[in-house]
């Protein structure tokens, strides 16, 4: 590969992963801000790494302009979106591709973040392909009193199938990632929910399209992690289980393999539920030609169907804990899938293929975040003045908290503080290992009243015990 | 309300100047079209439908955005040596010194005067839809607020809280963002008079304006 240079147009976390795929790649790259991210550690260490000349300035990681026009003035070839921001959004990725100086976006072509991205013309796609998804719309819904019906559809229908608590949950058509849904527990109280919901998708997204669909309560949520060149080449990183979330339906603590029947008993075929799982994820990557990383994201339910909920046309949060479990046989170097990603849309060749692709222990992730899980997860904000985490062989943390200097958290984003990638020879070393970790990790602070920071962490330590059991 | 107005009007009236900075919306290549020391206008008309003096160019991805003074004043610090440069959003450029007029004088006097209610954090804010629709009626009886009303809508890590009201019940005089503007910690949201106090305010305006001469 020539000496390319990659724009990252994310912040945090991420661009730091990014920066060290770069870095194993031999790739140059430079990196953006705003003004409420300069004291974060990805423009510190680009800084360091690449000097001065190498972190841009801009007034929103959301302003298209801003990032073509950093990536011109810097003369990037490729930009990575990372997760959230553009990495979904094909009309950035057409723009990338289609400008008079072109540029490589890191990510599926445009035309599949087009097809897939839409959660509507997915559940379209894989109906025709006969792949199971969750009983509801199939378009966005302006209309409330079309929306009133769908709902009342939708609850009778659950009685019908004898469902004890019935209930629906509406979302915004135009979301992602666990924001702006709600659930109805009564057709009573649907207008009432739909209109918020509707408000608050045009107020976030500028589109107040809501999309309603059955909600399944006695569910695991589960990932399937894709790698696929444009060479069709299509290969697995086997599943993930990312089913404790907070109230907000926010990740907070993802495992891999997605279950572990091996030590646990599940009340149907987990083994055969994952193939299936897989089997569907990688017929429909087939279906649309597939050509990046991507998740298709799953619910299974206690009787053990599953139902496709979306796909995610981006590397994920938690790709970690899949490269964590998997060795590629013709491979040194430990997986990275942030690598692979960036391989494949400069268009080389995989180099493997399934056969070649091996997977041992249990891998958890655990986000750590300053919130409350006690009043709603509500974020915390304020100075964090103490950050440490134990050093160990079995764990990967990665930050954008300085740990020599205080920190203020930005009130523009997610509170997230960290991410810590756990392994272990099975899933009970690593959920000892990850409470280990927990345990000998200290985070202070003070907000703006000089009260104490809250994190969630004593929620994550709780929440071990229940991870892969459904 | 405790505060005295002639030492207000006499702070004034020695130093009736506020320094606006003038900072680069976002990246671009910024072409200067004022000189240090120059005059410059605000927008104008009924509707301030005329621009300001053209200040600067900033071209991004072929694009030329005229930044226009939003206020009249001095040009100062005017950064010459970026002329013709590629500079990142947040750049200082130049800093228009405004002479303030009777009803900026109003408006800074009446913060002292009203019930501020302030940004508990720094975030994006937004009235609820029932309160804008109130607030964009041409009414003269104005939006009412008690103690625990939520009628503003605080929106701070992506997440939407209602914010309740907490301060004297009154009227809202004086609103100090737009929908959706990302608002400072501390910064104010609105000023509120108590319905017993709108004589002393009306007192307070009839004042300044019999007193100030711009």
């Amino acid at each position: 590969m020539d000496k390319k240079r990659i724009l990252i147009a994310n912040r945090g976390e991420i661009a730091i992963r990014i920066m060290n795929a770069c870095d194993e790649l031999d790739l140059d790259y430079v990196v953006v801000y705003t003004a409420q991210d300069s004291a974060s550690l990805h423009v510190k260490k680009a800084i360091e790494e690449k000097g001065p000349e190498a972190v841009y300035r801009i007034s929103n990681y959301k302003d298209p302009n801003e990032i073509f026009s950093v990536a011109d003035h810097c003369g990037a070839d490729a930009i990575h979106p990372g997760y959230g921001f553009f990495s979904e959004n094909f009309r950035f990725a057409r723009r990338a591709a289609l400008r008079n100086r072109p540029l490589t976006f890191i990510g599926p072509r445009w035309e599949v973040i087009r097809d897939l991205g839409s959660k509507i013309n997915t559940k379209r796609i894989a109906k025709q392909l006969g792949i199971p998804v969750i009983p509801g719309s199939d378009e966005p819904l302006y209309s409330e009193i079309e929306a009133e019906v769908l709902a009342e559809k939708l609850f009778f229908q659950q009685k019908e199938q004898g469902v004890d608590k019935p209930s629906i949950l509406v979302k915004a058509s135009a979301g992602g990632g666990g924001m702006g849904i709600e659930e109805v527990n009564h057709l009573d109280t649907f207008r009432q929910i739909y209109r918020r919901i509707q408000n608050y998708a045009k107020r976030q997204f500028g589109d107040e399209g809501v999309l309603i669909e059955q909600c399944m309560r006695d569910y695991h949520h589960l990932e399937v992690q894709l790698l696929c060149s444009q060479h069709e080449e299509i290969v697995h990183f086997s599943t993930r289980n990312c089913t404790i979330q907070s109230t907000g339906r926010q990740k907070r603590i993802e495992v891999a393999p997605g279950f572990d029947p091996k030590t646990i008993d599940y009340p149907f075929d987990a083994a055969k539920v994952l193939d299936l799982m897989v089997d569907y994820s990688i017929q429909l990557a087939k279906e649309v030609k597939y050509d990046n990383v991507g998740t298709w994201e799953w619910i299974v339910t206690r009787d053990g169907k599953p139902y496709l909920l979306e796909v995610n046309t981006r590397i994920q949060v938690e790709n970690e804990i899949s490269a964590r479990i998997s060795r590629i046989s013709k491979h040194d170097a430990p997986v990275n899938l942030i690598r692979e990603q960036i391989r494949s849309a400069f268009g080389e060749k995989l180099g493997f293929k399934q056969k070649h692709i091996s997977f041992a222990g249990t891998s958890i992730e655990l986000r750590i975040v300053a919130e409350d899980v006690k009043r709603g997860f509500a974020p915390w904000c304020g100075k964090i003045t103490t950050f440490s985490f134990p050093e160990k062989p079995w764990v990967r943390l990665y930050s954008h908290v300085p740990q020599d200097e205080p920190y203020e958290i930005p009130t523009e984003y997610d509170p997230n503080l960290a991410l810590a990638i756990i392994w272990g020879m099975n899933t009970e070393q690593a959920k000892e290992r990850a409470r280990e970790f927990i345990s000998k990790t200290v985070i202070r602070g003070e907000d703006s009243r000089g009260k104490p920071i809250i994190t969630n962490l004593e929620y994550l330590k709780d929440r071990l015990d229940d991870v892969l059991k459904f | 309300m405790d505060i005295n107005l002639n030492d207000l009007l006499r702070q004034f009236k020695s130093h009736p100047y506020e320094d606006h900075h003038i900072d680069a919306p976002h990246t671009g290549v910024v072409s200067f079209k004022v000189k240090e020391g120059q005059e410059v206008k605000g927008p104008s008309g009924q509707w301030l439908h005329k621009p300001g003096t053209l200040l600067y160019i900033l071209e991004r991805e072929k694009n030329p955005k005229r930044i226009t003074s939003s206020f009249s004043g001095t040009v100062a610090n005017l950064r010459t040596q970026l002329e013709g440069t590629f500079v990142h959003a947040g750049e200082r450029l130049l800093t228009v010194q405004h002479k303030l007029n009777r009803d900026e004088i109003i408006d800074r006097i009446l913060r002292k005067v009203l019930f501020i209610f302030r940004a508990p954090q720094r975030a994006r804010y937004f009235f609820t839809p029932e309160a804008i629709s109130f607030l964009e009626k041409d009414t003269d009886k104005g939006l009412s607020v008690a103690p625990g009303d939520e009628i503003i809508i605080m929106s701070l890590m992506k997440r939407d809280t209602f914010l309740p009201y907490e301060g004297p019940p009154g009227i809202i005089y004086k609103v100090y963002f737009q929908q959706g503007d990302l608002v400072e910690q501390e910064a104010p949201l609105f000023g509120l008079c108590p319905p017993g106090k709108l004589p002393f305010v009306q007192k307070v305006i009839q004042r300044i304006r019999t007193e100030w001469d711009d």
